[in-house]
């Protein structure tokens, strides 16, 4: 068949042909090419990959008059026909070169009659009819198919792409690498033709700015492990061996099958899968990824629960794992959820897999007790790490900027996110890996270190949108203007526009009305502008896309022409008519004529809002004088801001006054008395030593606290609050603690230590116990530091005395992102872990002279008797009582009682309630570099609505009619923000500084005394009348 | 009605306009398709609902409404 190809090409060409499109293979891909002279027709490719009717259809609309013989399938051609006959082209001048489809293409295409008897074909092209594929259907502009980066590479793009769903802005894209005209294979610019907004150019050049500043930020984060690399899980070779990204995105609905979960090799729905932990972690022999990824086993248990609602209940997940590491907040919880819910945990690393005929995979693995076994799987997930790309690692070497051992940025651990160079910052995995709440306390710290140093030039580079003074339109007449929005052919392709324009000129009230192509382009917001003053329009509807992305656009263009900003509704006629009603033209447009009518229905019954402007107070307020406290009162006054930091003792510095060295051994002791003498030294910071705060007023931005020293009260006006009260430590019940003084905790150990209380020369042996108290029924938490605190604390022993026997007795050792090391270390010292299960812990027995550790070692199956000189517990950090502070400023406290944030993933450091902030461990057990990035993480947001010079209101909040209003009180007890209170004359009062705007007080009153501005009643009323 | 017509029920959703609005729009930036017989009316919160939407959603004669949030 090629050569019969080959030939008819030659002779297309000796006869004059302007030359011959076919497929040609470049760089590792196949694309179409115009063949232009003989010698290039010997890389003319002959296996059908993909149609080259809509490159054909492009090129002769560009140039009518070339004349070309094409390389074409039957489905080709036959499209080629119907564009023929829609008028779009003329084939006069095309001459077809036919060619037959493989029994595998045809299997690609779901084609019903493929030709595969290539030397018996006559060219009849009578199969075309045959063809089920809607070749037209698939003519749209960009003819590149390429893996989606978005879906993991298991869905295609093209090459000018919106990279996904909810991508910032919501716009096109192009892959200059893939795309034909940037690279120069043909004059495509398929896309430049249709694009009726010309926004595309193709010649546009990479330009390189120069930008001035006086901080930079580096947060390119990490790229996951390629498990490609290992063998053993023949991630390359079994398509039903995924990566957990890749998992991710079939759970997803917005991924290659919409939530269904299937697998990719015959998308059929798996019955059993397993997971196997710490791919390209904690692994020395095929890569060098020391370090624990820090994310992956809460992921894959977070992965499986998420199947298991999606499949039906008989999904059999198993996670094989070497430990499992759930130290953040709750997730310890939810491990034990996953684990109820039938989620199978194996303590084992698989070391073959096998693939099947039916695609499942056999997995071979040893037990704890030494058994092999193997279990069949419908699929394999790979929990595969993270790791710093060597892009990230060259820039950060070119930047001079020092790395770990592990390749993420080095830092110190009393500044988290600075680097070795001053005036850069690191945040998120490219500092570590870790998840996301991480990630964004990060983020938010490194802003704070960033702006630090520059907030002398705050506002200096600001410029404020200058506004016409707010016209009054208050009981005037409304004249209401409706702009109708095409779209492109977004809108316009579906529904007919005109028929709208029509129907809103018939509608009350409406004086103005005018359809333009893209109502958002900046033109048309200026004609916008103009007539809304040329015509004395008071009332403004946009039927266009959404309000959730365009509200606030429009909503400017209203106070451009001095109209206030809530005089104005949307309807809604893309997002939910055009887009989803695509196949039925008729009644999308029938449906946005009733949304514009209930948007004009709205907009008549709406009041002109007016958004409060509040003062704010630019000062703070810091409870917890102890590492966090410190830091936050420090920052914050490095900030410019006037600081009150309150401490109950009379020292600063909490239990960090105790400890002598952090994780990397740096001096806390040091970095305490240097902090110290910075908060006496500024004039910016006061601290009230031996005091408590005992009453607050007030909210966001004017709080007045008073704060009671030796008896006397000082009042304290504040914008903002950071609560960093701290934690302390468990006293245990178990394992003989308090019966004898060779039983101690971890916390006591650091002390004895640090004054030489005991000596681990003297001694032969010692015990460390894991778990005390923490990860038990009535205290469901990981605390998150003590197995870095107790291979501390054993290397130590093992330094001063490398005689002795340390043994460490866990559950799980939680040694998370490059702590791993450590446990390395303490394994390679020969320091014993001997693992046990919370059914049958350790017991500890006191003699005469000695004490006595007895368990059962699960590998050996045998139990131990260990005489030693020490026992050292894990003890438990556990919260302090902070609910009166939590009932002054109105903030919850979990059921551990640790103080509860806004968003557990998005916003670590808020508080549902504005202007109050945590850090340090009043929120959660955690080290000391952490604290002191929650610390300054907390005052960057702080300082976020400090700088601002006025707090602006939002007008949408409710509105109480005293007149109505009985004093019930229902609305005060439902508020989530407790914005709404009893006023001096018992009726109900709403705080505009407090309330969302959510309406749950309309929704909750008998006497409909409560109202919601912007969704009133009557405007809601209006809607559903409007709808018929 | 007669028992050849298909019933296609006239439904009003109120959603709230942090999740469920925007996940209705999302359908829509997905390219998803669903019946032209839903008419969606956008609330802050579904704090705000009022049983006295729905009883006159019903008395606006739908067959259905539908709360998400």
């Amino acid at each position: 068949m090629n050569e019969y190809i080959e030939q008819e090409a030659r002779k297309a060409l000796e006869e004059g042909f302007d030359g011959v499109l076919g497929l040609k293979n470049r760089w590792g891909q196949t694309g179409p090419y115009l063949f232009r002279n003989e010698e290039e027709l010997d890389d003319i490719q002959t296996e059908p990959k993909f149609g080259l009717a809509k490159t054909i259809r492009t090129m002769l609309k560009r140039r009518p008059d070339l004349k070309i013989a094409a390389v074409l399938r039957g489905c080709d051609v036959r499209a080629l026909q119907e564009l023929e006959d829609l008028g779009e082209i003329s084939t006069g001048n095309l001459r077809y070169l036919g060619i037959s489809c493989s029994l595998e293409q045809a299997a690609l295409c779901n084609c019903a009659k493929p030709i595969y008897d290539t030397a018996t074909c006559t060219g009849c092209w009578n199969c075309l009819e045959a063809c089920p594929e809607d070749a037209i259907a698939r003519i749209n502009t960009c003819p590149i198919l390429q893996p989606s980066e978005y879906n993991s590479g298991l869905a295609q793009r093209k090459a000018i792409y919106i990279p996904y769903a909810q991508a910032v802005p919501l716009k096109a894209t192009r892959d200059r690498e893939h795309c034909l005209t940037t690279t120069g294979v043909m004059d495509c610019k398929g896309c430049e033709n249709v694009c009726q907004a010309e926004a595309i150019v193709h010649d546009d050049q990479e330009r390189t700015k120069d930008i001035e500043v006086g901080s930079i930020i580096l947060s390119s984060g990490f790229q996951p492990f390629d498990p490609s690399r290992f063998d053993t899980y023949s991630y390359a070779e079994f398509k039903n061996v995924v990566t957990a990204l890749e998992f991710e995105r079939i759970l997803a609905a917005t991924g290659p099958w919409m939530g269904h979960l299937v697998r990719p090799g015959d998308e059929q729905e798996p019955k059993k899968i397993a997971f196997l932990q710490c791919v390209g972690s904690r692994e020395m022999n095929r890569c060098d990824n020391e370090y624990c990824s820090s994310v992956c086993c809460m992921y894959a248990i977070k992965e499986s629960v998420i199947a298991k609602e999606h499949a039906a209940d008989d999904l059999d997940i198993s996670i094989y794992y070497m430990d499992i590491r759930t130290p953040g907040k709750d997730f310890e919880r939810y491990y034990e959820k996953a684990k109820d819910k039938g989620v199978r945990f194996i303590r084992s690393r698989v070391h073959t897999i096998l693939e099947q005929p039916d695609g499942s995979l056999q997995l071979q693995y040893v037990t704890d007790d030494g058994q092999k076994l193997t279990e069949d799987y419908d699929m394999v997930v790979l929990s595969h790490g993270l790791e710093i790309s060597d892009n990230a690692r060259s820039m950060a070497e070119n930047m001079g900027i020092e790395l770990t051992k592990g390749g993420f940025i080095q830092s110190s651990d009393f500044s988290p996110v600075a680097t070795n160079r001053s005036g850069i910052y690191a945040c998120g995995a490219l500092a570590g890996p870790k998840d996301i709440p991480q990630s964004v306390m990060e983020a938010s710290a490194a802003a704070c270190a960033a702006t630090s140093n520059l907030s002398q030039a705050r506002h200096s580079m600001t410029r404020e949108a200058q506004l016409p003074p707010e016209q009054n339109v208050r009981g005037d007449r409304p004249r209401v203007g409706v702009f109708v929005c095409s779209c492109g052919i977004n809108i316009a392709g579906v529904i007919d526009v005109q028929e709208l324009v029509e129907h809103a000129r018939s509608l009350p009230h409406v004086e103005f009305v005018d359809n333009n192509l893209f109502t958002c382009s900046q033109d048309t917001q200026d004609t916008m502008a103009r007539v809304i003053r040329e015509q004395g329009l008071n009332r403004v509807v946009v039927a266009a896309c959404t309000p959730k992305t365009h509200e606030a656009v429009f909503q400017e263009t209203l106070q451009a022409a001095g109209l206030n900003k809530y005089l104005f509704e949307m309807a809604n006629i893309r997002n939910q008519d055009s887009w989803v009603h695509g196949q039925e033209p008729e009644t999308a447009t029938r449906k946005a004529k009733e949304l514009i009518g209930m948007a004009v229905s709205k907009v008549l019954l709406n009041d002109p809002l007016e958004e409060v402007k509040l003062d704010i107070t630019p000062a703070a307020l810091v409870i917890g004088g102890g590492l966090a406290g410190m830091n936050a009162a420090v920052e914050l006054a490095g900030q410019g801001f006037q600081t009150h930091l309150v401490e109950q003792d009379s020292q600063l510095g909490g239990i960090g006054r105790t400890k002598r060295k952090t994780v990397h051994n740096e001096p806390i002791q040091t970095y305490l008395s240097d902090m110290t003498r910075r908060i006496e030294e500024d004039p910016l910071i006061q601290a009230h030593l031996q005091s408590k705060v005992s009453k607050v007023s007030g909210f966001v931005g004017n709080f007045t606290s008073t704060v009671t020293t030796d008896g006397q009260d000082t009042e304290i006006e504040h914008g903002a609050v950071i609560i960093a009260t701290g934690a302390r430590e468990h006293i245990p019940e178990e394992y003989g603690y308090g019966q004898d003084k060779r039983i101690m905790t971890n916390h006591e150990i650091e002390q004895a230590l640090s004054r030489k209380e005991i000596d681990p020369g003297s001694m032969n042996t010692a015990v460390f116990i894991q778990c005390v108290g923490s990860r038990e029924p009535q205290r469901q938490y990981c605390s998150r530091i003590c197995c870095t605190q107790t291979l501390k604390a054993a290397l130590e022993f093992k330094e001063a005395n490398p005689n002795i026997q340390v043994f460490v007795l866990y559950r799980d050792i939680r040694t998370y992102g490059e702590r791993e090391s450590l446990y390395k270390e303490a394994r390679a010292r020969g320091i014993i872990f001997v693992r046990f299960d919370p059914e049958s812990k350790p017991e500890v027995s006191l003699n005469q002279d000695s004490v006595e550790v007895s368990l059962t070692d699960p590998l050996l199956g045998v139990k131990l008797d260990i005489q030693t000189d020490l026992i050292g517990l894990a003890s438990a950090v556990v919260s302090r009582d902070n609910s009166e502070l939590a009932q002054m400023f109105k903030v919850p406290v979990d059921e551990d009682g640790w103080f509860l944030e806004a968003h557990q993933k998005l916003r670590p450091v808020d508080f549902a309630t504005d202007g109050v902030f945590m850090a340090g461990t009043c929120h959660y057990p955690k080290p000391i570099e952490e604290s002191v990035t929650q610390a300054q993480a907390a005052v960057a947001r702080a300082v976020c609505m400090l700088s601002s010079r006025e707090l602006s209101l939002p007008g949408t909040v409710a509105v109480i009619d005293q007149s109505k209003c009985v004093g019930c009180g229902v609305c005060w007890t439902v508020c989530p923000y407790q914005a709404v209170s009893e006023n001096e004359n018992k009726l109900a009062e709403v705080n505009r500084a407090l309330c969302k705007g959510c309406g749950t007080c309309v929704a909750s009153c008998r006497s409909g005394a409560p109202d919601l501005n912007g969704f009133t009643q009557e405007e809601i009323f209006a809607e559903l009348d409007a709808l018929v | 009605m007669t028992s050849e017509q298909k019933f296609i029920p006239k439904i009003t959703a109120f959603l709230c306009n942090w999740c469920s609005y925007g996940a209705a729009d999302l359908a829509g930036v997905s390219r998803l398709s669903y019946p032209s017989s839903i008419r969606v009316i956008r609330i802050p919160c579904t704090g705000r609902m009022s049983p006295k939407f729905i009883l006159q959603a019903f008395r606006q004669g739908f067959d259905g409404v539908w709360v998400s949030g």
